[in-house]
Order: structure tokens, then C-alpha cells, then sequence
């Protein structure tokens, strides 16, 4: 029981996909897809919890994995990666801590202020690292395969 | 071949309202500059430069007589539309393909345009409020801090419709969003029926926070757009402080009629 409700987030976390991607006009499966990527982007989140003890590297591997999914589904459906990398990322964007940040400024507590100001563009900053290295792998890979089909063309003339 | 009946003003024309719609439905800047390249060269063009940041888009060719032409496109503030953004990039492909004569091309843009589809209003709001209140619950929030934060994002939503219709900028909207959407947290946690005012209030601002300028400024400055990527990175900082900024506003007023 106790296992479910440490996974539950990631139900939420669909459901809430589902609700931003009706907001960035998504329409049909492309909604599922990044309700989908956010799911299992969270899951990894939580996987790799009990094994890293930092939330900075877990967003870091969320990260890659909403990533990679979205490059493969763009991929797969030829369709332009932001449309699934956009709403699936949501539950990693560090809303929480802006709003903690926000307030121990309010609260005139700088210290305080500092750390979480600082741990929050980490969180980000872990976010665009993951999606920078995946979308980097992809880009060499797809410049790779257009050098081989260009040799592929040289050797038996244009096909 | 083709090259003899080309007119190198309407190709000019053709591929910037191309680049032009691309970028307005949230395209990244590699991908419009790829798009105009891709389409200069499927027309023949082999002499074409083009150069996009976030607010401008500058294309430039030379015809095969030696004449050079440029056009300059000004993007004005934007949104993303998804579903605009595939139906672009799909036609852009085709075009590249194809390469069909310039008002066969300009009319199929047309009637994507005509064909837009978009959620209406009462389903924005649905989609607001399972958003929002989804991440209340994410965040740790009981099922009464989800409904209220649902309720937040629907207020975050009325706000910035309302905002937009007119014409504020960016970071108005964003401050004018949260501070409606913490004032409306405050209000429901003192009526009794949230229980967790800043799980509600993170809920809420979900619908705010500039996940979207991250991601494009990361994918900006990866594929070597440094101007971009940083306007955007900036963009996002900017977009973080207006959220602050915002809900600070709220909890300061509501602090100050509450006598906390």
C-alpha cells in the first residue's frame, strides 16, 4: 500500500499532461504521448530515488528519459520533437521551488533565500542538461545517417 | 529546367510567410532556418542565406542573373499551437518535396490556416483546471487542495485570456496571473476548504512557469543559435521573477487585510 501511494505522482502526473496539452492545442494520440513521456519520466524520477539521494541528479535522469521518448516518438511519427518534449517536461520544471524561493525572500530569510534560489536553477539547469544530451546524440546520429545515404548515393548513383 | 520561369520575389514571399508561420506557432529557431534552407533548395536556390532569432527573420537570396533580394520578417509576441506547429512542419516537408508551383503552395498554407482547429473555451478552462489541480495533488496536496488548485488554474486561465485580449506583455500577464491565482489560494484556504496554501498555490502556477522558454533556449543553444538561445534563457529568468514577483504581491496584500 505504501509502495502504491509513492508511485501514485506519476498517475497525477498523466492526468496532468493530458490537461496541458489541451492547452498547447495537442489533438488526438499526440495528447497520450506526452501524458505518456511525462508518466514515465516521473517513474524514472522515483526509480532512481532510493539509489542517488539527490533530486538534481533524478531530474537530471527524468530528463533524458521524457527526452529520448519524445525523440523517438517525434521520430516515429515525423513529427517536430517540441510537441512532445514541451508538456511532457512540466512535472520537472521546478514550479515548487520558484514559489518556496519567492517566499523565504519574503520572509527576509537570505540564506535560506540563496539556497533555494540556487537549488532551483540547478533543478532547471539538470532539466535542459538531460534534454541537451539526448537531443545532441540525436542530432549526430541523424547527420551520420544523411553522410551515409549520401554515400550509399555516390556509390550506386542517384537511386 | 524550372529555373527559367522562377520568380524570385514570390519564392521570396513563399518561403517567409513559411518560416513566418512556423516560427508563430512555436517552431525552434534551427528548425525555421532549416525549413527556408530546405525549401530555398528544393526550388533551385542555390544561393540562399537565412538568419531567425526569436523576433526577427531575415532572408536573403541571390537570383541566377546576379540580383540580390532579402526580406525581413518581425515576429510579433507569440504563443504555441502544436497543432499548427505539425500541420507547418508536414506542409514544409512537402513543399521540399514537391517543389509546386508558388499559389499552389501559398493556398495549401491558406487552408491550413482555414482548417485550424482549436479547443473551445470551455474545455481551455477544463484543461486549466485538470492541469493545475493534477499538480496540486502531485505536489503532495489532499484531494480538496487538488479542486482548489484546479479552481487556481482556471482563474490563471480567465486571467490571461483577459490579459492577452488586451495586449499586455509577457511579463504583465505572468504577474497579473499570479497574483489573481495566489490571491484566489489565499481566499479558498480561509474559507476552510483547502488545507495547504502553497501546494495550491504551486498547483496553480504550473500554468505559468516557463518550462517551455527552458526547453527552447536549451535546444536553441545546442544547435548553435547563441542570440536565440540566450534571449530565451533570459526570457525565462525573466518569466521565473514575474512569478515571484506575482504571488509576493498576493500573499503581501492578503497579509496586510488578514493582519497576519
Amino acid at each position: 500500500m505504501d509502495k502504491l501511494s509513492y508511485y501514485l505522482p506519476c498517475v497525477w502526473t498523466f492526468c496532468a499532461c493530458i490537461g496541458f496539452s489541451l492547452l498547447f492545442n495537442i489533438h488526438g494520440a499526440g495528447m497520450f504521448i506526452c501524458a505518456g513521456g511525462g508518466a514515465l519520466g516521473w517513474l524514472c524520477y522515483l526509480l532512481t530515488g532510493p539509489l542517488v539521494h539527490s533530486d538534481i541528479i533524478q531530474s537530471f535522469f527524468a530528463a533524458l528519459v521524457i527526452s529520448a521518448w519524445s525523440e523517438l516518438m517525434a521520430r516515429l511519427r515525423k513529427c517536430p520533437v517540441t510537441s512532445y518534449l514541451l508538456v511532457a517536461l512540466f512535472p520537472l520544471v521546478p514550479g515548487g521551488g520558484i514559489y518556496y524561493t519567492m517566499e523565504y525572500a519574503m520572509m527576509g530569510e537570505t540564506s535560506q533565500f540563496l539556497s533555494s534560489l540556487l537549488h532551483t536553477l540547478s533543478l532547471a539547469g539538470a532539466l535542459a542538461t538531460g534534454v541537451l544530451l539526448v537531443s545532441s546524440l540525436m542530432r549526430l546520429f541523424i547527420i551520420y545517417q544523411e553522410k551515409r545515404r549520401a554515400r550509399q548515393e555516390g556509390f550506386y548513383g542517384k537511386l | 529546367m524550372r529555373r527559367l520561369e522562377l520568380d524570385y520575389n514570390k519564392l521570396l514571399c513563399l518561403v517567409g510567410e513559411m518560416g513566418y508561420r512556423l516560427m508563430e506557432s512555436g517552431a525552434e529557431i534551427y528548425r525555421v532556418e532549416e525549413s527556408i534552407r530546405r525549401l530555398l533548395l528544393a526550388y533551385g536556390v542555390k544561393q540562399g542565406e537565412v538568419f531567425a532569432i526569436p523576433n526577427c527573420i531575415i532572408i536573403s537570396l541571390t537570383s541566377p542573373e546576379g540580383q540580390p533580394l532579402t526580406q525581413i520578417r518581425r515576429m510579433p509576441a507569440h504563443g504555441t499551437d502544436i497543432y499548427l506547429l505539425e500541420r507547418y512542419n508536414g506542409l514544409c516537408r512537402t513543399l521540399c518535396r514537391q517543389a509546386p508551383p508558388f499559389d499552389q503552395a501559398l493556398e495549401q498554407m491558406e487552408a491550413i490556416r482555414r482548417e485550424h482547429r482549436v479547443y473551445p473555451v470551455a474545455i481551455r478552462m477544463l484543461a486549466y483546471f485538470l492541469g493545475c489541480g493534477m499538480y496540486a495533488l502531485f505536489y503532495g496536496g489532499s484531494a480538496m487542495d487538488g479542486v482548489c488548485g484546479g479552481v487556481c488554474g482556471m482563474v490563471i486561465g480567465l486571467c490571461l485570456d483577459l490579459t492577452s485580449r488586451l495586449g499586455a506583455n509577457l511579463f504583465f500577464k505572468t504577474v497579473a496571473g499570479g497574483t489573481v491565482s495566489a490571491l484566489t489560494a489565499v481566499l479558498l484556504t480561509a474559507l476552510g476548504i483547502g488545507h495547504n496554501q502553497d501546494l495550491i498555490i504551486i498547483g496553480g502556477l504550473m500554468a505559468l512557469v516557463p518550462g517551455i522558454a527552458i526547453t527552447n533556449a536549451m535546444r536553441d543553444i545546442m544547435a548553435g543559435d547563441m542570440v536565440a538561445g540566450i534571449s530565451k534563457g533570459a526570457e525565462a529568468l525573466l518569466i521565473g521573477a514575474a512569478i515571484a514577483l506575482g504571488t509576493a504581491l498576493a500573499l503581501g496584500l492578503a497579509g496586510l487585510f488578514m493582519g497576519g
